[in-house]
Order: C-alpha cells, then structure tokens, then sequence
C-alpha cells in the first residue's frame, strides 16, 4: 500500500525567527501578524509566552496590544516562510527521497519505502527529529494511505500514525469540513445544511453532491479516498558542486596544487556549461596526514564559469597564501551558484575612449581585490545632499554598485578638502556668494554655511565659508 | 529712494498652510510676523486657493498692514503666476477663475492651462499678475501672448534665495526686462513666516511625496530663507528699484474682504412686498394655526420684539430662506425639527420651523439673535435621514448650483495623524510608530502627550530623530490636511456665489463646497442653512403613519398630547430602550434618579449626562436638591434669575454665559468670546485670559472666592462639552415624542425603529428583545407573508410585527421589492416557481438559510439543500422533477442551538431561545443569576451572573471604570468593572463573548449594578453551540 507523512508546522516562520534568538528574547511575547492594512492585521503566529498571556490565533491587532502592551510585532512574509520550507525539505531530503512541498507550511513525504528501512514510524520520526536539533520547530505529523488524508490529519493537529487504512479513515471522518481545503464558499455551505463533518460530506451521494458542488467537489472526494491519483511534484535540490581529488604525493605549497586544481576546475566548467550557471566563491579544502583540513575560499567580484578566468583570479589569490602543512587531498566546492546574466554597462565603459570590453572593469576590480584585499577597492559615491561634506562617500566596490543621482549642477570645485582648515578672512578677495547651505537638521552632522568663491592672496580661487565658528577654506577651484 | 524712511517692504506671494503641505505658517502667522516686521502689504497667495483668506484678514483687520487677496498657480510650461486683487471686481474673478480651474479636476486639484488662463485673461480685467518664468525659453515663448492678454499688468517676479544661480538668475531677469520691456520686482517666495519653520517645511515635503527625508533630500530646499525677511535683510538682497516696484504695484491693489456683502436670495419675497412684511405676515398666518385658542399676551409680546429684532438686523431674507425649506418638507411629507439658538422663538415656532411651544417651556432664551453681538442666527434643521437628499435637491434646484454650495470643513492635523505622519517621513517603522502610540493615553489629564512618553520611553528624546518625532508633531498638529465638506450647511447667495468665494467640488459626485469654512462663514456675516439628518426623525415619522393606517389616527410633533403622566412613569422606571436621547446606559441610570415628570424635566435630563455637567460636578447637586435633600439657595438675586429653573445648578451652556454677564459684569460681547473659548479651550488655553477677569469681577459683586472658583471651574468642565439648552430642548420635543409612541402604541414604535435602523444604539436583536419584554409578538421573515421591511400585522387581536426579509443579510433590496410583487396570491406552491419568477439561486440559498422558505421547503438545512441543486438547473419544467431525487436522502432537522447559530449567522438575531437559556438548561451555568432574579436580591449581596457581553463602554469621565452590559435571557445586567479588576483579568475584560462575573450587587432606587470582583472568559461555552454575536466595543 501507498503510504505517506504530512508535516504540517504552524508557526515556522515564528519558530525559526525564535530559534535565533536568546533564551530572554524567546520568553517576551511575539506574535507575527498578517493582512495588509494597518488596523485590520490579525496575529497569525505567536509564541508561548504570548498565549500564556492571552493571545490568540485570528486576534485583531488591537486587541492583541491592548491585551499585551509590550507584544512585539512583526509581519508575517509568506515568502520567507515558504523559502524555510524549501530549507526544511533540503534538509530532509538526506533522509527521505520523495519529499513534495505543499506551501508555505507543509511537506508531504512518501515513505512505504522508507519506512522499513527505519523501522517503522517511530524511527522515522526520531530520524527526522535528529535533523531539528538545532531549529527547534513546533511541527504535527500525521500518516495516511493517502496524500490527502495525511495533510489533513497533520494540518487540524491529529498526529495519528497508522497503517491501518481503516483507522485513518475514521479518523479523518471525523474532522470538521473547515479542515478539509474545500473552496471557503463551499464550506460554508455544508455547515449552513448541517454537514459538518468530513464523515458527514463523504455519506452524502457522489451524483447529489456533484449537481451542488460541480465536478471539483466529488473529485476532491475521490482523491481523499484514494479512488483518484494525487500526481506530486517531488523536491529537487539545487545544484551543487563538489569534487575530490587524491593528489598522489604530498604536496606543500598553494602553487603545486594549481595544477591538479586545473582538472577540478575544468570538470566545474563542464558542470557549469552544462547549466548555464556561474559561480561567485569557490572553496578550496586540502587535507593534511593527521586528517585535519586548511580551507580557503576565493571570492569572485563578478560571475565567473570559463576556466581561464576562475583558474586566473584563484592563481592571484592564492599567490598571497602559504600552505602549513603539505597536502594529501583537494577539494573543490562550488559556492553561491548563480544564473548567467548579461552584463550591465558601467562607469568605465562609458568615460573611456573607444569601446573597452564590457568586462574589463569587472576584471580589473576582481584583479585589485584578489591582490589587495576587498575593502582596499572602494569607489566614490556621491550622495543626494545639500551639503558638501555629505556628498561624496565611499564605499567598498560591489559588481553592480548602483550609483546614485546626483544633485543637480551647482558650482563646486575640483578639489575638495577632506577636512576644511581655518583661514583669515582678511587675506581672501570674495569674488561670488554667498550660496547659503542649511540643511541635514535631522541628523547629528547639520550644516549652516555661507559659502564663496574667493581668491588669495596668491591668487588661488578656492571656496571658503563663514559659519559659527568662522572661516574655513574647503576646496580649490585652481 | 534706498534706505528712504517711507519705505516698507511688502510680500507679494505667500503661500500659507492652506496650500496643503506645500507651506508650513498658518496666515495668522504669517499676518503677526509681516506686522512685527513693518511691512506695509502681504498678499495671501494659496496656490489656486482663497481658504486662508479669511483667517488672515481676521487677522489683519485690526492692523496697518494691508492684507492682498492673491492666488498661485503653476503651469508646467510657463512657471509659476501669481494673481493679485486689485479692486472689488478683480476679486470676483479670481474667484471665478480658482472656482473653472477647480470644477475641471478631482477633489483636491485644479486645472489651468496657459491655453485657458490665456482665453480668460479679459474676465481677470482687475487682476495684475506675477510671473516666474520657468526658463530662458518659457520666456521667449510666451511673454509677447503674456504681454498683449496682460497689458500693464504683467510683472517678473525676481526672489533671491542664496542660492548657486543667483547671480545667473539676476543676470536673466534683467535681460528678460531689456528685452521685452516688462518691468521686474522683488518678491520672495515665502512658505513660512520665519527660518525656524524650516524643518517642518522639510517634513511636509516628504510627507507629500510619500518618502522618508532621506530619500528626498534633492527635493528639499538648500536653507532656510523661504521666511518674511527683515527689511534690511531685503534691502542688502535686492536692488532698491526691483523692491520699489513692488511697493508700487502693492498701492494698486486696494481690495479688501470687508467690501463683501452678501446678498440673501430674494425670490422668495412676492413682487413689491418687502421681505419683513412677507415675514410678519406668514408668522401672524402661523399665530393663527399654533395659537387656535388665541395667543397669550406676553407670548405675542415675545413675537413683535423678535419680528422687531429680525426687522432691524435685516435677517427676515434667512427666516423666509429656511420657511421656504420647510414648506417643501411639509409637502412631501418629510418630518423635520428645526434646532440652534433662534430655532426656539416664536417666530420659528409660528413658521413650523420648530414643534417646541414657547408657551410649554417657560424659558427666557438669550441667544436668540441680539443686537449687541449682530451676528447672523444660527438655525440647524434636522430632517429625516432617509429623505434628506430630497431637501438637497430641492435646494439644488431652487436656487441652481451657481448660487448654491456647501460649505468647507477643514481637516487638521490631529496627534495621531501628524504622529504617524512625522514618524514615517522620520524613517521610523510602522511598528515603532505603534509601539510608541500605545504609550499615549489622550484621556490623561495631568501629562500631555510629549510629557508621557518622555517618561515611559525616555530613550525616544534622547536620539536626535526622536527629539524631532516629538517636536515636529507637536507643530504639525492643527495644520490643516485638506478641505471637506460641511455635513449639511448650505451657503445661498442672492447672484452667483462664484463671484464671493470660489467654489470646489467635493468627493461625493455633484457635490460642490466653498473654499471657507464655518469660522469663515461667521466673520464674514454670510448665512448658513444647516440641513441636517436624524434617524429619529425617519422612525417618527413611519410611527405616525402607521399609527393611522393601524388606529385611524393622524398625529404629527406638534400634536402629541403634552405632559402625560404614563409617558413619564415609563421613564422613570429606565423603560426607554429607542426612546430619542435618553436610552444610552447613562442615561437609563439617571432616568429612575432624576425622575423626570414635565417637558422641562427632559430638557434637563439630556443636557445633564454629558462630560460637561459631569466634570462640573452639577448632577450631584442638582439631583440632591431635586430631591429635597439640600436647600435650593442663590448668593444673590441675579443669580437667581439665571439659576431658577434649574434649582440653583448650571446645566446649560447659556446659564453658565449669563452668569458671567450678570454675576462677573461681562458684557455681552465679552461673554460671546467667552463661549467661543468655551468651545475651543482645550487646543488654545484661551480660557485663561478669562480667569482672572471673571474671578475679579465676581469677587467685586461679592460674591465669594469659594463660589467665584467653582463658577470657573464649572466654566472650565463645559469646556468643548457644554450643551447649550436650546439644544436640549429641541431633542427633548423627539425624545418625548418617541417615549409617547413607545408608551402608547408599542407595536408601531418597534416595528418603525426596526425599519429605521441604523440608528447608532442598539441592535434589531436587542430592540426585538425588548419588544418581547413589552408582550409585542415578534415573527420571522418568510417568503410567503414577509415583505422587504418589518410590518405590522393584526393577531389575536392584537398588533404583531412580522420580520421583512430585509433583515436578511446580503439580499439585494432593489430586486427582492420587484419580486415580491410577482408573489402569488395564496404564496408560492414549490421551490422552483420561485426560481421560474425570476428568484436566483444565490438569493434561495440565503433565504433557504435564514429559514425564510421553512413553510415551503422544510427546515432551513433541507431547503438549502434542494435549493442548492436548482444551481445548476437550466430548464425549468425539469426543476420541478428534480425536487424529488432518487440518489439522495432527507437531511437530519437542525438542532435548537443550529437553528440559533443559523439565524444568527443570517440575520444577527434569533426569535428563537436565547443562547443563554440553553445553556442553562444544560446545566453550564450553575450558580449564575438571571437579570430577572436580580431585583429580587438584597443590596451588597454577592452572586455570579453570566451573559452575552453586548456593549463595552469606557467614557472618558468615569476614571478608569468600564461598563459592560450583558445579556442574557431574561433582560440586561450592568457590570461596573473597576481599573484593577479590569487590568486583573484582562483576557476576559477585552475578549471574551460570554462573561461569567463574579461580583456584588449595588442597590440605588431601581438602578442594579454589578460592581465586579472576577472576571471568567466562557465564550467557549458558545462555541459548542456555534453562536457569534457581535458587541459594541469601547465607543
């Protein structure tokens, strides 16, 4: 017989956000809410210490905060929820092959395969409870000689686990219709004629209830019974990639393992090749005699999959890097896959003379980074501000940096002072001004300046302003 | 010229808080700065808007600044042009200019192209014009068609801001000039009154742009010299020519707003009769149908002062206006009631437009229309809800759009509103915005809103975007949002109204407002119709025809039979569930305390239950001498005067102005100001001033320091609450009445209630429910007997009411009534006949499930059922055929607790048990009282009752005490729920549907309270009996 696991869990959005949280954090009352607007959210999530004092599932916002004035509010994001899930299968999927994703808060498993090989459902449970060790979820789990009668029995909270068809059929009988997913409309019509239990629907005849309900409803049915088959979309992992390689004799500096990383790196092309994916990070590991490993990983500033290029950018990085002990084997790991996008056109391209290839900027950076360092390579941002010592910001190079808009034209000059130095005002000819900057009252950096243009007595242009604490020079036009 | 001593600056275009987020000074602000900074002249110039026109000249009128009437507007292709006043001809075409380009958009905008400003520019003969052309090529395109539309009238405007381009924008305006010859002057751009108003301009320009500051900085102004500046300040910015140009140009525009004089429509009057003869003649008309035995003597000495008053003052035009409003409701049978201070004269008595004889309530009112004030009357006219349109209409039609509009309501700022506002624009979240809101308690007396969360998040003010939250909130409290319409104060003009004041539209479909608001209204002496609606007015009006399709008997307001004694024994015993005014909780316990006994009795009971009296402290004293338990005594004779009828206590809001004048020696206008402090002093502190003047003059009439006190305190407690008497009594008529309906013909009281609601009290469950304590039979809606409304219908001699199938929930009126009037004669035979009459299938199925279909198709489970089956039926001969189906078997007949919970869920009331006595007969309430039990039981005694909790009430003058009512089968039962016992069981005390209560009985008279000790949650009672019903919670 076909037999088949529902894990429903109710709050796992809520769980997982508790799990990283410290033990005094975990006990102040949390709810997640959802609905759009604000005023006609509901708590749709809560933890214990927020039942304890009081709240509900469905509870309107309000109330929620009145009944408990220092509850912590959160929204609820169906999308993060559901990416747990796909977190939750992967997890899984070591244990169990066929694990179909039912979203945001469910995961069906087909297990008459499995089971033997655990030993039946208490080994299997304990299997997968082992995997939680870390993330401590509130989950129910139910069994059932069908999909659906599994999902439903998990998703009202019956944690039955039975063979017996018989008994999980009784069991399910007795569920209220609003557990069954029926269409809402439906369901309130069934329990407006009094039918209000799964049991009751299923007395009613097949032909009656079609001529009520259309073919959905006595589908539904057939499929609860198992009368018709419940095609599932079982979980694919992501691609991974990850390659060994004995290296025959000990090998003790980064340099002699370029080689032989070669061929991992040419199988990793393949692999990319064949999936139209690049790669942002890879991981070296090496292992040592005594079993221990050095790893190093290798970040790429822009997507990369053809070989020269990773084999170049790893040879730069690994030029700075010095193997302890010597090597017995290599590893290579592929990280943050990503799919290959075109490249979008930047600053470079489009100041410099002539056509450069599009990528030479990219490479260029991930070249400087590979050889300096990250936060070595930083670009300059200008900020949508008033005032000229918040207008240019830097920051650590990105692939993509958006750049901002900037202010519109104002006359500033080429050079601008890190930091302003006093003058005499005495010694400066004004020239044009003042342009009256007062802004940024809203932060801890506000400005109130009078700026000019102004020469010195060396007949300099620069750009000096008076404030309340005087004169100051701030940049040079000439 | 420079530096000349004549010289003073002028301001030529101001933008104040009536542009809506786009200037942060109200004109009032920026009329005192322009004062203190010596300006000869500042124009006022709302973008394509004159709503703050009259706040400013109010202002400004008694000043030497002279106030412009001006207006902005922006053309995406020109720049920005400002409109100036020059001469009362010019005014009324900006009107009408602001009024085209408003009527052309949606609420809230306008539209004006330079195509349209240019086609109009004849019709602004008397208007000059600013202009701030856009670009160098804005301004070869259009400054020859600017010229020749605007011939001497055209300016440039230059505005020196200390910005990066001055000198280029310079160099342009003088080029601009060279080339085309139009001269050019200084004028800033002004959006607040002084550089500190910077921030809050900030704040409002990302508020309007939906964006956190920070995203907006671009967007922001460099600095902060969009202010009034000084006039060395502009003397050092600008050229003297430039700013000479502008004084100059200023002496041209000479209009001002006290030039306007509003004309009353005059068709009214008949052709060569003057209007107060008109009047004088309809009154005496009147006297004649009120009086038939003959007007008393000094009741008609009453009336030729009143006819003298209104004849002097010249408002006969107003009284003739609302006469005319009410002659039209009579005609169609519209009940109305007209209310406000010169509701209750003689006059209006005699025109019909009141029903309160002067005659039965012995009372001197003292604001009705005086010399001294010379104000215009205030009159509101209530008119049934259902029909109030009608009156619109008429009014629309009357007097055409033209003349007629409605007049403006200006949004504020309020606390939460500008909180959240600030808070958002500041980049706080949602959530921190409501985490911070929860610590503000608006009913807390003793700290205000920054005071309490400094003290409760002290951290909040110690961060500088904090330190702003509170600061920026506080000045964007009271800044106007936008303007929305009066809820039923029309102005009438005699000519266009377009040429007073410009003329929106609003957000309701045909539906246009002024631009001025009832402040405005008032200083400008225009007249005002309030056409009002009420709920009560509709049911009284259904009572009265029912009464005479039932009884054969004609009744209308004015001739119920007054002062019977059976309608004030039911109210005495609290018996007034609908009755108008005196049925809210409150209410129902100072009915039985107060005991009221004659028309004046109500008066005072419906002024008394109101945050004002309570805050005074006037019941206790008030009732204690009623009940001859404390002497009734005056300090002095005067004060007796003022004081008599209501035993010493003042109560209404008249009293408490009189006293003033004849206990203090205010004059009447002191004492009109005073009032309006009275209404306003919790946002304006204004009642201050008042304190010491008061006390003063008290103290030197000796009367005591003691007594002095607690006059102002009393004066204080009224504060925004006080409810003026005429009021009182005007309700106090429908409140009477409704009692007399209820009190003598029951039936049709419920039955016209039922058919009026909502009327914002109670539920057609609880006015059902209190129908079956009055022996009224109530029957449930069916297909064959119901019609759309509740009815009457005659049964065992008796009236019974009969439930219309508009207690349905979710049934389409509109075709139910055109359905039933297919109804066979002897009712439907079968289920699909109401299909083949053209009943859908979704309306079988909710009446199936309300049980309307019951006699018809069997219990409502069964009836839903086969009319589920007719969904998908195409023909109707096999319809019949399918009734009968052969794969199906009869659905189990619904238990008493489902057929509950279905009628509850379909209708929101059952006719059937109540919930609760179910639920004790299976025995889940052991050991609870019944309501019916609790007047049997001795005062102190402790017990446990349970009941529906139907209303949740927490006024805000109770101190911390809740009400709750509940309900079970027996009647109601008052729970008086203390702080701690509320905070102690918290969970029950907000959520729960069924409350257990443990607690001890309170005995005062008749009134029962339970004072409550424990609170228990047992809606889950209910919940196996699926039953829902809704409560009304802390309103």
């Amino acid at each position: 017989m076909n037999a088949w696991l529902y894990v429903h869990a109710p709050q796992l959005l809520l769980d997982t956000q508790l799990a990283l949280q410290t033990s005094a954090q975990q006990q102040q009352p949390q709810v997640l809410l959802a609905g759009s607007r604000v005023g006609a959210r509901q708590v749709v999530q809560y933890n214990q210490a927020a039942a304890a004092a009081g709240i509900a599932l469905h509870m309107a916002e309000v109330t929620a905060t009145t009944l408990v004035a220092e509850l912590q509010l959160r929204p609820y994001q169906v999308a993060h929820e559901q990416a747990i899930l796909e977190q939750l299968a992967q997890l899984w999927y070591q244990d169990i092959a066929h694990i179909a994703l039912y979203p945001p808060q469910g995961l069906l498993f087909e297990i008459a395969s499995v089971l033997r090989l655990y030993g039946g459902f208490q080994g299997l449970l304990q299997q997968l409870q082992q995997r939680l060790q870390e993330w401590p979820i509130r989950y129910v789990v139910a069994s059932g000689d069908t999909p659906l009668r599994a999902r439903l029995l998990a998703q009202a909270g019956q944690s039955l686990l039975s063979n017996d068809a018989d008994s999980v059929q009784q069991a399910v009988a007795q569920l209220p219709i609003s557990a069954s997913d029926l269409e809402p409309v439906h369901i309130t019509r069934l329990q407006q004629v009094g039918i209000t239990t799964i049991g009751a629907l299923q007395q009613r005849h097949r032909s009656a209830l079609g001529k009520r309900f259309g073919r959905a409803m006595t589908e539904y049915l057939a499929r609860l019974n198992g009368e018709l088959p419940m095609p599932q979309q079982y979980y694919q992992p992501p691609a991974q990639f990850a390659q060994q390689l004995d290296l025959l004799a000990e090998v003790s500096s980064w340099q002699q393992l370029l080689f032989p990383l070669r061929r991992l790196l040419q199988q990793l092309e393949a692999f990319l090749q064949a999936r139209q994916l690049s790669v942002r990070a890879l991981l070296l590991q090496v292992k040592h005699r005594d079993g221990q490993h050095t790893e190093q990983l290798i970040g790429f500033a822009h997507p990369v999959w053809q070989l020269k290029d990773m084999l170049g950018l790893t040879q730069l990085q690994l030029e700075r890097q010095q193997l302890t002990q010597p090597a017995l084997e290599l590893a290579l790991q592929a990280q943050r896959l990503e799919p290959r996008q075109p490249h979008h056109g930047d600053l470079v391209q489009a100041s410099s003379e002539g056509a450069a290839p599009t990528q030479s900027l990219g490479e260029l950076v991930s070249r400087l980074q590979a050889r300096l360092g990250e936060q070595a390579v930083q670009i300059a941002q200008p900020q949508r501000d008033w005032r000229p010592q918040q207008v240019q910001q830097w920051q650590v190079w990105q692939a993509g940096t958006a750049t901002a808009m900037a202010m519109p034209q104002l006359p500033r000059p080429l050079w601008l002072l890190t930091s302003e130095q006093a003058i005499d005002p005495q010694q400066w000819q004004l020239q044009w001004g003042p342009e009256r900057l007062a802004s940024g009252w809203w932060d801890d950096a506000p400005c109130q300046r009078d700026y000019y243009i102004a020469v010195d007595q060396q007949q300099r242009q620069g750009w000096i302003f008076h404030s309340e604490q005087g004169w100051f020079v701030h940049g040079w036009f000439t | 010229m420079a530096g000349s001593p004549e010289w003073a600056p002028v301001a030529l275009h101001c933008r104040s808080s009536y542009s809506f987020l786009r200037a942060a000074s109200q004109p009032q602000e920026l009329v005192q700065r322009a004062i203190e900074l010596g300006y000869q002249a500042l124009a006022i110039t709302d973008e394509c808007s004159l709503a703050g026109a009259v706040k400013a000249y109010v202002a400004a009128r008694n000043s030497p600044l002279k106030l412009i009437i001006g207006s902005e507007f922006q053309f995406p292709e020109l720049g920005c042009l400002v409109v100036l006043v020059q001469q009362h001809q010019g005014y009324a075409q900006l009107c009408s200019l602001i009024t085209a380009a408003r009527r052309r958009a949606a609420k809230g905008s306008y539209q004006l192209s330079s195509e349209q400003l240019l086609a109009a520019s004849a019709q602004l003969s008397d208007c000059l014009l600013l202009w701030r052309p856009l670009s160098e090529k804005a301004f070869s395109d259009y400054y020859q068609v600017l010229q020749e539309a605007f011939p001497e009238r055209l300016w440039l405007a230059y505005s020196r801001h200390y910005q990066a381009n001055d000198a280029l924008q310079y160099r342009r305006y003088r080029d601009y000039q060279q080339q085309s010859g139009i001269p050019v002057l200084a004028a800033c751009e002004v959006y607040y009154h002084q550089p500190e108003r910077q921030p809050l301009y900030d704040i409002m320009t990302a508020i309007r742009l939906g964006q956190a500051l920070t995203e907006v900085v671009d967007q922001l102004l460099p600095n902060q010299q969009f202010c009034l500046r000084s006039s060395a300040e502009l003397q050092r910015c600008y050229p003297m020519a430039w700013l000479t140009e502008a004084s100059t140009l200023s002496q041209r525009c000479q209009f001002s707003m006290n030039e306007l004089s509003y004309q009353y429509p005059a068709e009214l009057v008949p052709a060569g009769r003057s209007a107060d003869d008109y009047l004088r003649e309809l009154t005496y008309a009147g006297v004649t149908q009120r009086f038939p035995a003959g007007i008393r003597g000094d009741v008609q000495e009453k009336l030729e002062k009143e006819l003298g008053l209104i004849a002097q003052l010249g408002y006969a035009y107003f009284f003739l206006t609302i006469h005319d409003l009410v002659q039209f409701a009579q005609q169609r049978g519209i009940l109305y009631q007209g209310r406000g201070s010169a509701a209750n004269s003689v006059v209006c008595y005699c025109l019909q437009i009141t029903a309160v004889n002067p005659d039965q309530i012995d009372v001197l009112f003292e604001r009705f229309i005086s010399v001294e004030r010379d104000e215009p009357p205030d009159i509101d006219v209530d008119f049934e809800h259902h029909r109030r349109e009608e009156i619109i209409q008429y009014i629309y039609q009357k007097y055409s759009r033209e003349r007629a509009a409605l007049a403006a309501t200006v949004i504020c700022y309020r606390l939460r509103s500008a909180f959240r506002d600030v808070g958002k624009a500041l980049g706080f979240s949602e959530a921190e915005l409501s985490y911070y809101m929860r610590h503000i308690d608006r009913r807390d007396q003793q700290l205000d809103w920054q005071q309490q969360l400094q003290q409760q998040l002290p951290q909040l003010a110690q961060t500088t975007r904090g330190r702003w939250l509170l600061q920026l909130t506080e000045q964007l409290r009271g800044m106007p949002r936008h303007l929305s319409q009066h809820v039923g104060g029309f102005v009438i003009a005699a000519t266009s109204l377009t040429q007073l004041v410009p003329v929106e539209n609003a957000s309701m479909p045909e539906r246009t407002v002024i631009q001025w608001d009832k402040d405005d209204i008032e200083t400008l002496k225009l007249i005002k119709v309030d056409v009002l609606a009420l709920g009560m007015l509709t049911a009284l009006s259904k009572m009265f025809k029912l009464v005479a399709q039932f009884h054969h008997r004609q009744l209308d307001l004015a001739s119920l039979p007054t002062d019977d004694p059976a309608v004030y024994e039911m109210l005495q015993k609290a018996d007034s569930i609908g009755v108008f005014q005196v049925e809210s909780r409150a209410q129902m316990n100072m009915l039985p305390r107060l005991k009221p006994a004659r028309f004046y009795d109500l008066v005072v009971q419906i002024a008394i239950v109101r945050p004002g009296p309570i805050q005074g402290d006037m019941v206790h004293p008030y009732l204690r001498r009623r009940a001859g338990l404390e002497p009734v005594t005056y300090p002095s004779a005067e004060v007796q005067s003022v004081l008599e009828r209501t035993l010493g206590v003042p109560i209404f809001q008249e009293q408490v102005i009189k006293l003033a004048m004849v206990a203090a020696g205010f004059s009447g206008g002191e004492a009109d100001q005073l009032r309006r402090a009275m209404a306003n002093w919790k946002s304006t502190g204004e009642l201050r001033k008042f304190e010491q003047r008061l006390l003063d003059g008290m103290l030197a009439r000796g009367y005591s320091a003691d007594y002095s006190q607690r006059i102002y305190q009393q004066i204080c407690g009224f504060g925004e609450y006080g409810f003026p008497e005429s009021h009182s009594a005007s309700f106090a008529n429908l409140a009477y009445a409704s009692a007399w309906m209820k009190c003598h013909y029951p039936a049709a009281f419920y039955c016209a209630l039922l058919n009026s609601l909502p009327m914002g009290f109670y539920s057609a469950g609880q006015l059902i429910a209190d129908a079956n304590r009055h022996h009224i039979a109530v029957l449930p809606a069916d297909i064959q007997s119901s019609d759309w409304h509740h009815q009457l219908i005659p049964l065992q001699a008796q009236l019974a009411i009969r439930l219309g199938l508009c207690i349905i929930k979710g049934l389409n009126g509109e075709r139910c009534r055109v359905l039933l009037a297919r109804r066979p004669q002897g009712g439907y035979q079968h289920l699909a006949q109401l299909r083949e009459l053209g009943w859908s299938a979704t309306e079988l199925q909710q009446l199936a499930a309300a049980d309307a279909l019951n006699k018809l198709s069997g219990h409502r489970y069964q009836s839903q059922w086969q009319s589920m089956a007719l969904t998908h039926q195409q023909l109707p001969l096999l319809a019949q055929l399918s009734e009968v189906e052969t794969d199906d078997t009869p659905l189990a007949r619904p238990l008493e607790y489902q057929d509950i919970a279905g009628d509850y869920g379909t209708t929101g009331l059952s006719l059937r048990r109540h919930p609760l006595a179910l639920l004790r007969d299976q025995g889940r309430l052991k050991g609870c009282r019944s309501a019916a039990e609790l007047p049997l039981l001795r005062h102190q005694q402790v017990l446990e009752v349970a009941g529906i909790v139907t209303c949740r009430q927490r006024p805000g003058t109770a101190g911390g005490v809740t009400f709750i009512t509940l309900e079970d089968e027996t009647g109601l039962i008052n729970i008086v729920v203390w702080q701690t016992t509320a905070r102690q069981f918290k969970q029950a005390y907000l959520t729960a549907r069924l409350l257990r209560v443990r607690g001890i009985l309170e005995r005062h008279g008749e009134v029962i309270h339970i004072i409550a000790g424990r609170l228990s949650d047992a809606s889950s009672e209910l919940d196996q009996p699926l039953l829902t019903k809704r409560s009304r919670d802390f309103h």
